[in-house]
């Protein structure tokens, strides 16, 4: 699990501004619609496509510059040159790499992505299976996060000081530093095994059987979310200490707000935008795949089938993962950009920012 | 790097005591002796959960190439012949062994009048030759080298098969007992086509039902099975685990009932279980250390000339083998739970040529100096040694490295990802790499792609004319104590190259929960659930 933990140090009193990415050059802003919204999502669209065509064109090549190929790994110990030909034949793998790149590129448009060279299955059949998965852990993993995260970030805040603080400190840093690995077999040994509540293992479609469901995503959940409350926590802290240290808490004290209407109503409220911006950054790694936890919990999930499609080669899996991830990314990055507005009305859109 | 040979040279010599002390440990962790098969009664019904340490490849039987896929085959597809617990090939969907005519080339053999295909069709001789046909001409079928001799097939009555072939060839039966003899639904093929793979029909003890790729592959009761009155469980699961540890964790919380494949260090916990049982099965395959001896242009071409030492001199290869001790690999790297080994054919194959891990050589550090003087090169002998990123082959690389650093050779370990060794050790790109073989029944199976010139997976470089010869004359002698003597020199002559080091066989390891009954595991290291079910 890759955790990127994001500098402490707190912002400013201002809120982050919600237009940080360099905009297109004027003569394109000037066709756009006058709803500022409209325009925003407009512009945020094209650079999205720029992105994935780049996305594809780096993931296309990457794949084909490792040593190996699906013919190769497939084949494995068993390998004949004869088989080894026919599947390179089958696949298109001795055409030129350019007129490779087309024939994918106009596949995807038609969103058929081809079938795994492993498998013989369709691609977008593995994607719509592993996707559920991935959604559902990462939401689990970003609620437990979030309950967690923000509910020690403001005590840690409001206790400044007093042993609540040093506790919840030792838990995010235990968050952070114990391996996910290590952690999920422990668990397992603790709640699978020794006192069975949960499953070790697998995963039941939330359609199927809800219960079933939660008692096998729960402790991958908790896996995959520990190091993310952490995060939450540490981020939720610094936050929340310069809000309350802010004019505007005094005022609302001054004027006879209760202390519950004073931490939740207005220090939470602004010490949100923070951590919406960690929290966003981080569900795309969470949907990019848990590799670590998927493994342990055996969980078909995204992170599964992209490295199970790395080591075997298996180009048309991996180029449809990596372009559904980089959709996903590109989507939740609006959403939270969306979502800033919604927390701090202060924050416009489009160019009233500016 | 000195100072680093030494320090893991006591690694090994403390590693090796205790591993002499374990054996003298209490009898609840000892393995024991083979176990092969459990014939406790069986309840009908319930579903049994296997783990597989990989997703299996293709389910198509014409083109699948994975051990693990042959295990969900074991439920499924069943072939012409079969092995027994003894090794021995038994009919199958055959009714008997095949009648070879005199001159080798014509080989009969009748199928069951009883079985019926999981999509409801008839087996019958027609069947049997679409299927061989297809097997053989299939473009990328994984089949094509090991039928390549069958000339024709043709159906001469209802359910009697004719097979004529180029030239004799005695491993035949034995190619009939793995996915080559495999019978698939004629109608199915016909709608499936290429996407058979994701439809597969064959005569099995159980039917597909889906596959969730890298999750599940699930296979109900096929009433229709001809021995379905000896079929018990409903429903039988497959699932990836890649990881040990995850998968005894999974057998002790009882999410999974059998875990296949198991490496010693899991199965050593899992004796302390006491919810948990062993089985375990001798190995048709090898595991040993490939030497570059002239593979220059890649796989299929022909031999050239590398200018090493190792490459250059017989003498230095047989050094390094000296100063390599495969008892103490055995018992520091596998926990003793392998055997060791020095020849391609294991003592479980039809034929037996009698070179037995007993006749190995023993570790000569002094000779193996003097083979090095004797070659006139100079010490230390510079190699690097390719291992794959397990930790099994990280300890193995580190030992060999440890052991041959003693008699003058200085290897550098480099672990490399599986589809990049593949690449590079096909390519000639090495000078040293772990190199292994899952083995098939028939020694030809174990010996002749990889040691016959320019052979399909001769990475060596190897080529040797007597081998050659060898290997062409095992092929289509008949009598097995002839057979057997070939193989014996064969053996003999390709330790003699030093190219290719036979180092220690795996054992089938396969873990399974208490209450699960008539499993079977033979040495073929599939799980074979037919018989299988919840003890009564």
């Amino acid at each position: 699990m890759t955790l990127t933990q994001p500098a402490e140090s707190a912002p400013s009193a201002e809120p982050p501004k919600a237009t940080r990415r360099p905009g297109l050059p004027a003569a394109l802003k000037l066709r756009a619609p006058r709803n500022p919204m409209a325009a925003y999502l407009l512009r945020r669209l094209r650079q999205s496509v720029i992105t994935l065509f780049l996305v594809s064109v780096v993931v296309f090549a990457g794949i084909r510059a490792l040593p190996g190929d699906p013919a190769l790994a497939l084949a494995g110990e068993e390998r004949s040159p004869e088989a080894l030909a026919a599947i390179r034949a089958e696949y298109g793998l001795d055409d030129n790499i350019v007129i490779q790149y087309g024939r994918f590129i106009a596949h995807a448009l038609t969103g058929d992505l081809g079938t795994s060279s492993r498998t013989g299955l369709p691609v977008s059949d593995a994607i719509a299976e592993a996707l559920p998965v991935t959604l559902e852990l990462a939401a689990l993993s970003l609620l437990f996060a979030v309950v967690l995260g923000i509910g020690a970030g403001v005590v840690a805040a409001v206790r400044r000081g007093r042993p609540e603080e040093w506790l919840a400190n030792a838990v995010a840093l235990l968050g952070l530093s114990v391996p996910s690995f290590w952690l999920g077999i422990v668990l397992v040994l603790a709640f699978a095994i020794a006192f069975p509540v949960f499953a070790a293992s697998g995963y039941v479609p939330f359609g199927t059987d809800p219960l079933d469901n939660l008692r096998r995503m729960v402790l991958p959940a908790v896996v995959l979310g520990s190091g993310l409350a952490a995060v939450v926590m540490r981020q939720t802290r610094a936050a929340m200490l310069d809000s309350l240290s802010a004019d505007y808490i005094r005022t609302a004290r001054a004027k006879g707000l209760s202390r519950r209407e004073v931490i939740g109503g207005h220090a939470l409220r602004n010490s949100l935008v923070t951590v919406v911006t960690v929290l966003g950054l981080q569900l795309g790694h969470l949907i990019s795949g848990a590799v670590v936890t998927e493994q342990i919990f055996v969980l078909p999930g995204f992170g599964k089938l992209t490295i199970d499609a790395v080591f075997t080669r298996d180009y048309a899996t991996l180029q449809g993962v990596v372009l559904c991830t980089s959709a996903a990314y590109i989507l939740i990055n609006l959403l939270v950009d969306v979502a800033y507005s919604v927390i701090d009305p202060r924050i416009r859109l489009g160019g009233a920012a500016r | 790097m000195r100072r680093t040979a030494v320090a893991l040279t006591a690694v090994v010599l403390v590693l090796s005591t205790t591993a002499g002390c374990g054996s003298l440990q209490s009898s609840a962790t000892e393995v024991g002796g083979e176990r092969m098969a459990d014939d406790r009664p069986v309840r009908d019904g319930g579903t049994l959960t296997v783990a597989l340490n990989a997703d299996p490849d293709k389910l198509d039987p014409s083109l699948a190439q994975t051990l693990v896929g042959r295990t969900v085959f074991a439920g499924m597809c069943e072939k012409l012949y079969d092995v027994d617990q003894k090794g021995t090939v038994v009919p199958q969907l055959a009714t008997a062994l095949p009648k070879t005519s005199p001159d080798g080339r014509t080989v009969t053999f009748s199928v069951r009048k009883d079985a019926r295909f999981s999509d409801g069709t008839k087996l019958d001789a027609a069947a049997v030759v679409t299927s061989l046909l297809r097997h053989r001409d299939l473009p990328g079928s994984a089949r094509a080298t090991e039928l390549a001799p069958l000339d024709s097939a043709v159906a001469t009555g209802p359910y009697e098969v004719k097979l004529t072939l180029k030239q004799p060839y005695v491993p035949l039966t034995a190619v009939l007992a793995d996915r080559s003899g495999m019978v698939m639904s004629p109608k199915a093929l016909k709608t499936y086509g290429k996407n058979f793979t994701n439809h597969p029909s064959c005569v099995g003890p159980f039917r597909f039902v889906e596959r969730v790729g890298g999750d599940r592959i699930v296979l109900v009761k096929d009433p229709k099975y001809y021995d379905a009155g000896d079929v018990h469980l409903d429903k039988v699961v497959y699932r990836p685990i890649p990881d040990g540890n995850v998968r005894l964790a999974n057998l002790r919380s009882g999410d999974i009932q059998i875990g296949d494949q198991m490496t010693p260090v899991d199965v050593r916990s899992a004796l302390t279980e006491p919810e948990l049982q062993l089985f375990n099965s001798p190995s048709l395959g090898y595991q040993g250390l490939g030497l570059n001896v002239g593979n220059v242009k890649g796989l299929g071409e022909k031999p050239g000339r590398i200018d090493t030492p190792l490459a250059r001199d017989a003498r230095v290869r047989a050094a390094f083998e000296l100063a390599i001790d495969r008892r103490l690999i055995n018992k520091v790297v596998f926990q003793g739970m392998y055997e060791p080994a020095c020849g391609p054919i294991s003592p479980e194959s039809t034929i037996a040529p009698g070179v037995t891990a007993s006749q190995c050589p023993e570790r000569d550090v002094t000779e193996a100096k003097r083979l090095l003087k004797e070659a006139g090169v100079k010490t230390p002998v510079r190699l690097e040694l390719k291992v794959s990123t397990t930790p099994e082959h990280s300890r193995l690389g580190q030992v060999v490295q440890a052991m041959t650093n003693e008699a003058g050779f200085d290897v550098s370990l480099r672990p490399t990802e599986y589809a990049t060794l593949l690449e590079e050790t096909d390519s000639g790109d090495y000078d040293a790499y772990l190199s292994g073989w899952s083995g098939r029944l028939d020694p030809d199976g174990n010996t002749a792609s990889f040691l016959k010139t320019q052979g399909a997976m001769n990475t060596y470089g190897l080529s040797d004319p007597k081998i050659d010869d060898l290997i062409d004359r095992g092929r289509t002698e008949a009598d097995p104590a002839e057979r057997a003597r070939i193989y014996g020199e064969l053996t003999r002559r390709v330790n003699d190259q030093h190219a290719l080091i036979y180092l220690y066989r795996q054992k089938n390891y396969v873990v399974a929960r208490k209450d699960v009954a008539g499993l079977r595991v033979y040495g073929d290291g599939l799980v074979r659930v037919k018989n299988a079910g919840y003890a009564r």
